[in-house]
This record gives structure tokens, C-alpha cells and sequence, in this order.
């Protein structure tokens, strides 16, 4: 039998000395599965289809495999490592590349247990190269065949698997492929061998953490099932080794990803440290890599009230970032909201860059309090009360603005803009008596009738009023005011004219203070004031507001002049803050009392010193 | 005649069109795997720059202000307030 396999023979027993070594990184070298293989793989695997032909030489090729393990006595044998070497076999004997869907099932299937093999507690480590060769072949798989459906849209189609269940959430290739290898990294963060837990190094399975953890991230960012990732954080964060005692490239690419998971969950400076600090740590010369942190970096950065400086856009990773970022900063910095609500608004071309990075939202709503800012500084400028220069240390007012001029200044800019135009006298027909006065949003249809309330109680309605709601407003039986129910006369309205207007039966508990009522600011007014209480409750502008005779006043400014006091600045406003909490959910930092690596490590909370760190993977 | 030759023209050149599009559109998006596994510190740092000034580079615009009554929005707003104080 040994005669007619002799490449086969050869290759298990090469199998069987690398398991025997615990040779992991050569067994992986000889496990390939991608084409083009060489002429020796395709020589074994005409063997394999002469001898054990699929089917029914299944069996008998398990048999061979399970000889691959060393039979200790009784407990441990490792089964799923036999498993696993035979459904390689099979899948070099039997894959079909021309049907891309029954590949990628295939090779699922061999990494799930390539999985299986890697939770031995004794023999798991093994195979850990492999899984990761593994992981990626199928996620580059999963990824190309999600950016090009059409490759196995014939399939689907054959198969009758389109549309099918359609009230089932539909799980893509690259989803199926994440859970896979999240199966694999807590394989690998579980690892009790040795010291586990944040105190512990990267040695057996755990040195994979963030390999599989960094896999898993982009099949989950590619598939868009951010949420999926928590749990990952959360157990990297109760389990994880330090991150600084990984090598570099797993450090950069999972503060990358980790960065990007904060930024999409609004919390910015966590994002921030994240993402400067992969910045820091990437090589210089990794250029797309660099281009991609900064792409978020940057973002993180305008919400917190800080732009790259020239210096920064200069570089070469940041080509093509200037002419998406350079806009935006001057429309904050100029405080025309309308323009810079038009510029990130759906529909325009500025917008589909932003959207397509997934930053449009954060900066479309993060932004726009910056823009206010800007835009009630300007107009203090211009209009307001700077303080009174001549008095030579005697008490006069404090600056102030009076938000009537800010009506003015909106006003002004709506027109300019070419919008309607607001009217603050009550009197008066109003082109907008409801919703924002800032601003002018199209109607959404719902609500089209709002605009002349009048005419949809016209008769005319009535009838299709009746038989939208006749079973409601006009029943066949009704309770009376007995507590009986009575029958009702068709099509009578039970409760009277649905229309029918109570306004002078209504109590109003407001009669007594009418003359309150002239006093009552404009909607306009309203909103300005709503606006800037929460730029002065975010602390980005400084002084208080007065109601009657509305102002916005700024005391104490005599020192340091009416600017500075009233608009301080708004990195330093926000990262002050911010930076009262600088822990990072999901990254694992050396515990303060470090085992290892000296006090260097740690250093004002930031990992930046790593000249101590062994690489890990060295056994 | 004339409709059979843009028939057959549309067809190929568009499936290419339609493949590639969102390839080329999210080629840029995948955070691609490094060359090397690790590096010391020294690589990730600016070569020239950092060496120059002790790697404290201006890299972020704290400042930003614009307190410049020039600017052409600026202005327009100054005449705006005057007009309206003017009327009454």
C-alpha cells in the first residue's frame, strides 16, 4: 500500500516529525493550499485521487492520518488534529476553484477545525501558524468575493440561495469568516498555559491575541458589524497581555482599528490617544498605512477643536487629505453654518468622501456647535460692547452682546444664502412659524398640510376621513356616558365633529399673565438663546446670558481682554476636560507595578518606550 | 446601424466599468498588512524632521481664531449690523 502514495508517504511523515518537534511555522510552510502549488503538491495530490478517491477513500485516509499523532496513553491524543489533516487532504483533492462559493465553504470548514485543533490545552500551540495562514487565505477570499458578488452571483442563483428567508438577518462570506476567526482568538486569549491574564507575557497560544484579533476586526469593519466587536475589546481588556509587548505591527494595526471602533461610538479622545499613538508607532516608511491613521486621526482631532497644521499636511502620507480637510476648517473658522451644513449635506460631492470613510456624521454633528462658536465671536466683533477702555480702573459694564444683533447677523446670512425669510413680528404672515429659524429644512411630507392647517379640515376630507377611521369616530356601537353600551346610527360621529374647534371651552390656565405674552420672544430669539446656554454649558463660550433684554455678557474679562475670555479656546477647553480620564477601553497598558520591562515602560500613561520589550514568537 | 454599434460598444466597456468601480474605491479603505513584523521606535519617527527639532514637529493648529475684520464675510456682516442699527 506504502508503494503507491510514495509523495504522500513522504509528506505525512514529514507531518508527523514537525508535530513531534513542535515545529509550528514549518508545519504551517507545508500546509499550502493557495494556487498556484508546485509540482511535488500536485504530484500527491494525483496520489490522493488514485488511491484515496473522494468519497470512499475518506476512511482510509483518516486512518493514515491518525497515526500523525503520538499515542500517549489513553487521555490526550489530539483527535482533532487527524481531522483536520484529513479535510486538508480532501480539500486538495477535491476543491474546485471555479465555484468560488464551494471553495470558500470548504476552506471554512478546514479553518473551523484547524480551530478545533488549535483548543488542545498540550498540542493547540501547533497549530497556531496555521490557523492564522488559514484565516487570512479566507478572509482574502471572503473580502474579494464581497466586493465582487457578481463572481458568485451564478451560483447563488443555481442554488436557489437568493432572497431565500428574507426575515432572516442575512449573514455575508465575510461575517461567516469574522466568527470563525473570533472562534480562533479567544482560543488564543483563553491560553492558561504559563502566567494569563494582563500581568502575563505573550507566550503559548496567547502571543496570536492580536493577530486574531486584528484579522477579525477588518472581516468586521469590511462587513460593517462594529457591534460585534465589543465583546472583543471588553475580553482583551480583562484577559490581554499588555499590548506593548507585541510586536509592532500588531500594536499599529490594532490601535488602528481600536481608534476607529471609539471614534464610531463618539468617544473621540480615546480615539485620539488610539490613533496618535499608531501614528507614533508606525514605520515611517508605511505610507498607506500612515495615510489610513491619519485619516481618522485627523477627524478626531477637528472634533476636538484642533486642524492639522501645514506641516502635518505636507507629509507624504497625507496627500489627497488637505483638499477634504482644508474646506472644512475654513468653514468653521468663518462661522458660515449654512454654508457648512450645505457643504457636508447629503447630496453634495464634499459629503461622499466623508461618507465613504464613515466620518460624515460625527463631523456633520460634532462640527457644527464649532461653527456657532465662530460665528457669535464674529459677530461680538463686529457688533458687540468690547468694554469700556477710557474708565482707568473704574467699574464699568462687562462686554456684552445683545442677541438681537445675532437675529440680525442670522437673518442676514439666511438671506445671503438665498433661503426664506424669518419674520420676528407675530403680527405678521409668517414664511416659517414652526421648526428651526436657523435654518430652513424642506418639508417632509408628513407634514406638508402643517402649512396652511386650514385647509385640510375642508369637507371635502370628511369622506376619506370616514373611511380611514369610521370604525374609530364612527363605530357601530359605542359606551355612553352610563358606562352602556348603545348602538349607533351609521356613519355617526360618536364624539362630534373630529375638526370641530374647543379653543373657547378650553380652560387656560395661562389667562392671567397676557400681558406676558408681548414680551414673548421671537422663535428666532429662542433658538439663539437654546444655542448659545450649550455653547456655554460646553464650556466653549465663557460669561453668562440675561432673559429680558437678552444679552449674552462677559465678565472678568478685564485682564485678559472680552475675546479670550468670553471664546477661550476650544482644544484646550475640551482636552482639559478630556483628558481627566486618559484610560483607553480595550487597550491593555503595563499594570504600574510592571514585572517586566522596568518603569520605563510606563510613562504619563503612554506606552512609548518599548527598547525593553522582547519580541514575542520567540520560543 | 447605428443602434447595433452602441449596443455592442456599451457592452464591454461598461461590465468593466461596473467591476472595477468599487474595487478602485475601496482598495485605499483596507488596512493592508505591514511588509515587516516589527521595528524599533527610531523607524516610526519623522528621519530629518524630528532629528532637527527634538520630534516636536507642529503637527496640530491649537489656534485658530480668525480674528481678521478684512475677510470679505466679515465685512459684509460689519455692513449688515451698521444698516440695521442705522434703521432705528
Amino acid at each position: 500500500m506504502a508503494g503507491q502514495t510514495p509523495i504522500l508517504d513522504q509528506f505525512l511523515r514529514s507531518i508527523t516529525d514537525l508535530v513531534q518537534n513542535r515545529d509550528g511555522a514549518k508545519l504551517q510552510d507545508f500546509l499550502q493550499i493557495e494556487p498556484p502549488l508546485s509540482d511535488i503538491y500536485q504530484q500527491m495530490i494525483q496520489e490522493l485521487r488514485q488511491r484515496y478517491p473522494s468519497p470512499q477513500g475518506d476512511n482510509g485516509l483518516l486512518q493514515r492520518c491518525e497515526g500523525l499523532v503520538p499515542r500517549t496513553k489513553g487521555s490526550s491524543s489530539w483527535m482533532a488534529f487527524p481531522t483536520f489533516m484529513k479535510l486538508y487532504f480532501a480539500f486538495l483533492r477535491d476543491v474546485n476553484v471555479d465555484n468560488l462559493l464551494e471553495t470558500y465553504n470548504r476552506l471554512r470548514g478546514l479553518l473551523n477545525q484547524c480551530v478545533m485543533a488549535l483548543g488542545d490545552s498540550q498540542m493547540g500551540v501547533i497549530v497556531l501558524p496555521t490557523v492564522l495562514y488559514l484565516s487570512k487565505v479566507l478572509a482574502k477570499l471572503a473580502m474579494g468575493l464581497d466586493r465582487r458578488p457578481e463572481l458568485i452571483a451564478h451560483i447563488l442563483r443555481s442554488e436557489g440561495l437568493v432572497d431565500r428567508e428574507e426575515n432572516i438577518e442575512k449573514v455575508t462570506l465575510v461575517e461567516q469568516s469574522a466568527n470563525v476567526v473570533r472562534e480562533a482568538f479567544i482560543k488564543c486569549l483563553t491560553d492558561r498555559s504559563g502566567t494569563p491574564g494582563p500581568h502575563g507575557k505573550p507566550e503559548g497560544k496567547r502571543i496570536g491575541i492580536y493577530l486574531m484579533a486584528n484579522l477579525c476586526l477588518k472581516l468586521l469593519f469590511q462587513c460593517g458589524k462594529l457591534r460585534n466587536a465589543e465583546q472583543m475589546f471588553a475580553s482583551i481588556s480583562a484577559q490581554s497581555p499588555p499590548l506593548a509587548h507585541f510586536p509592532a505591527s500588531q500594536r499599529v494595526t490594532y490601535l488602528y482599528y481600536l481608534g476607529r471602533y471609539l471614534f464610531s461610538n463618539n468617544l473621540f479622545y480615546p480615539a485620539l490617544i488610539a490613533l496618535q499613538s499608531a501614528y507614533d508607532q508606525c514605520h515611517r516608511q508605511a505610507l498607506s498605512q500612515r495615510h489610513l491613521i491619519l485619516t481618522y486621526l485627523i477627524p478626531c482631532n477637528i472634533i476636538m477643536g484642533r486642524f492639522p497644521s501645514q506641516t502635518l499636511l505636507q507629509r507624504p502620507e497625507a496627500r489627497g487629505l488637505a483638499e477634504h480637510f482644508e474646506p472644512l476648517r475654513r468653514l468653521i473658522i468663518r462661522g458660515d453654518y449654512i454654508a457648512f451644513r450645505q457643504h457636508l449635506s447629503l447630496g453634495s460631492s464634499n459629503a461622499q468622501w466623508f461618507s465613504r470613510k464613515g466620518v460624515l456624521l460625527a463631523l456633520r454633528n460634532r462640527c457644527e456647535i464649532l461653527v456657532w462658536r465662530s460665528f457669535c465671536r464674529r459677530v461680538f466683533i463686529e457688533g458687540g460692547f468690547h468694554g469700556d477702555t477710557q474708565a482707568n480702573g473704574q467699574r464699568g459694564p462687562p462686554p456684552y452682546l445683545y442677541l438681537q444683533k445675532l437675529a440680525v447677523a442670522t437673518r442676514w446670512l439666511r438671506s445671503k444664502h438665498g433661503q426664506l425669510p424669518i419674520n420676528d413680528n407675530s403680527n405678521s404672515i409668517m414664511a416659517q412659524d414652526y421648526g428651526s429659524q436657523t435654518i430652513s429644512e424642506p418639508t417632509d411630507p408628513d407634514y406638508a398640510d402643517l402649512e396652511d392647517p386650514n385647509r385640510a379640515t375642508a369637507s371635502d376630507a370628511d369622506q376619506s376621513i370616514l373611511e380611514k377611521y369610521g370604525d374609530y369616530i364612527a363605530p357601530e356601537s359605542f359606551f355612553g356616558e352610563g358606562g352602556h353600551l348603545q348602538e349607533n346610527v351609521p356613519g355617526h360621529l360618536v364624539d362630534g365633529d373630529p375638526d370641530a374647534d374647543f379653543d373657547d371651552l378650553e380652560l387656560d390656565p395661562y389667562a392671567d399673565i397676557d400681558d406676558l405674552e408681548a414680551d414673548q420672544p421671537s422663535l428666532l430669539m429662542r433658538e439663539i438663546e437654546s444655542i448659545l446656554s450649550s455653547l456655554l454649558t460646553q464650556g466653549l463660550m465663557r460669561g453668562y446670558l440675561t432673559h429680558r433684554n437678552p444679552r449674552f455678557a462677559i465678565p472678568g474679562a478685564r485682564l485678559r481682554g472680552a475675546l479670550p475670555t468670553g471664546f477661550p479656546n476650544v482644544w484646550q477647553t475640551i482636552s482639559a476636560r478630556e483628558k481627566e480620564d486618559s484610560s483607553v477601553p480595550g487597550w491593555v497598558r503595563p499594570p504600574p507595578r510592571t514585572t517586566f520591562g522596568g518603569p520605563a515602560m510606563v510613562s504619563g500613561g503612554r506606552v512609548v518606550n518599548l527598547s525593553g520589550a522582547r519580541p514575542v514568537g520567540v520560543q | 446601424m447605428s443602434n447595433s454599434t452602441t449596443q455592442n460598444k456599451a457592452e464591454p466597456s461598461d461590465q468593466p466599468q461596473q467591476q472595477k468601480k468599487p474595487q478602485v474605491l475601496e482598495e485605499d479603505d483596507e488596512f493592508e498588512d505591514f511588509p515587516v513584523e516589527d521595528w524599533p521606535q527610531e523607524e516610526a519617527e519623522q528621519a530629518a524632521g524630528s532629528a532637527a527639532n527634538g520630534g516636536s514637529e507642529h503637527l496640530w493648529e491649537e489656534s485658530w481664531d480668525d480674528d481678521d475684520a478684512a475677510e470679505d464675510f466679515s465685512k459684509q456682516l460689519k455692513e449688515e449690523l451698521k444698516k440695521v442699527e442705522a434703521s432705528h
